[in-house]
């Protein structure tokens, strides 16, 4: 595939409608919309339970492709039985996508993730990111950030953090199985559509982990999904790389980085987060973005 | 009861869909507070608005964005994000 360079390059052809009952200004639903772009309607898209299941609602559907709800356990297998289903019916040009939320990929569903990842099986691998359970109503996931709080780890008198873990390194895990693995953002819609483009190509496993904004989880407004997505690039809460064979790619490289602070304050979650969490968590970013640094275009994994 | 004498009923019962975006005329235009309107003098056709719309509200013609107002939920995303200011929010109802 022609590799994008502006916006203007992205199709004008969408597979994906209005009417789902998602939040006005939902960051995985934009996701999705941009990656039918890419992939086209001869896609399966095989989904585990979560906030995007709800898009297909009997008797409507936003999309133009075909959708398997599926457990929020085992989404890797059912689109590798997919896969070989298809192969052997002569239908190796259809594309099996698996669209997943963060809670299914880094807890419930890893286990197969990591099965179909290992075994190197032709499928492209999405995971929308919202960092959180956010169909029940924003519990912990191992996605979550430190500071952030969420239902089951509320900010109060005895624990001001919020969230006191650090976040799953999961580009890192994903690039040890030596497959592609790679973060994208919405606000870098052509560096995302390319991903998908190079992933759409390959002969084996793809992993693509896209930050999914959540209006209501994170608790801002609506209209600010693109520019809280960038800002994560921005400040290094969310840089932009990639792994193949071992080997790491920064795709966004910026001689300084925002402070953290900016993205924090634009979001409900972090409110109150007082200031030794906020310095906690920029010692993290700021400890990722070095190693990134240091290892670029060099073995990380 | 042995797997032979389950009687086997196809899928019938199981709810396909078979309408590829039948959504789309689902009316999610009473969910708005606020909508988008477009100001074709300002406008320079450059997209933004278009690619980020989240609910494919925004159709791409030759005179640039078309705005549906079945599917525009009103997040305002089109409006913050455009460059120029030819996207702006009105009260809806007003
Ligand atoms: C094994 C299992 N546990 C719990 C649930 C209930 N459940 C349904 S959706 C959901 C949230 C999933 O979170 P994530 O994968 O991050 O997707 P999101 O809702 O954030 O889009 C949960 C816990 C379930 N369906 N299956
Ligand atoms: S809760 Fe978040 S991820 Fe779920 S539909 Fe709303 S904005 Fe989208
Ligand atoms: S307000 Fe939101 S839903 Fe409506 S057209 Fe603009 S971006 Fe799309
Ligand atoms: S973002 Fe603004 S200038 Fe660009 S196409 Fe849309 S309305 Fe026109
Ligand atoms: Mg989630």
């Amino acid at each position: 595939m022609q590799e994008f360079k502006s916006l203007k390059d992205i199709p004008e052809q969408d597979y994906f409608t209005g009417g789902s009952s998602a939040c006005a200004g939902c960051g995985p639903s934009l996701g999705l919309k941009l990656a039918l772009k890419v992939l086209g309607p001869e896609t399966i898209i095989i989904n585990s339970a979560g906030c995007m299941t709800l898009l297909p609602l009997y008797p409507n559907t936003p999309l133009k492709a075909s959708w398997i709800h599926n457990a929020i356990e085992n989404a890797a297998s059912t689109a590798a039985g997919a896969r070989h289903g298809l192969d052997v019916l002569g239908n190796g040009d259809m594309n099996v996508v698996v669209y997943a939320g963060d809670g299914a990929t880094y807890d419930i569903g890893f286990a197969s993730l990591s099965a179909a990842a290992a075994k190197n099986e032709r499928i492209i691998y999405i995971c929308y990111n919202n960092q959180s359970y956010g169909n029940t109503g924003f519990q912990w996931s191992t996605a979550t950030p430190y500071g952030s709080e969420t239902k089951t780890t509320p900010r109060g008198k005895e624990n001001p953090t919020g969230n006191t873990a650090v976040n799953k390194d999961m580009l890192k895990i994903m690039g040890a199985h030596r497959v592609y693995a790679a973060t994208a953002s919405l606000a870098y819609p052509v560096d995302f559509l390319n991903k998908l483009g190079r992933a759409k190509e390959r002969d084996g496993f793809s992993y693509i982990e896209l930050l999914g904004a959540c209006t209501a989880g994170w608790n801002y407004d609506p209209r600010l999904t693109i520019k809280i997505s960038k800002l994560a690039v921005r400040c290094g809460m969310w840089p932009l790389y990639e792994i193949e064979h071992g080997m790491l790619n920064l795709n966004k490289d910026f001689s300084e980085l925002k402070p953290v602070d900016e993205f924090l304050k634009m979001q409900g979650r972090y409110r109150a987060l007082p200031p030794d969490g906020v310095e906690r968590l920029q010692a993290l970013i700021n400890e990722h973005w070095a190693e990134l640094k240091e290892y670029n275009k060099q073995r990380y994994v | 009861m042995r797997e032979e004498e389950i009687p086997y009923k196809g899928i019938e019962g199981i709810p396909v869909i078979r309408e590829p975006g039948s959504a789309a005329k689902v009316n999610r235009g009473s969910w708005r507070l606020v909508r988008p309107v477009h100001n074709i003098e300002k406008c320079t056709k450059c997209k933004i608005c278009y690619i980020y719309c989240p609910d494919a509200a925004i159709d791409w013609t030759p005179d640039g964005p078309d705005i549906n107002l079945t599917s525009c939920k009103g997040c305002m995303i089109c409006a913050e994000e455009c460059p120029t200011g030819a996207m702006t929010e009105e009260k809806e109802g007003a």
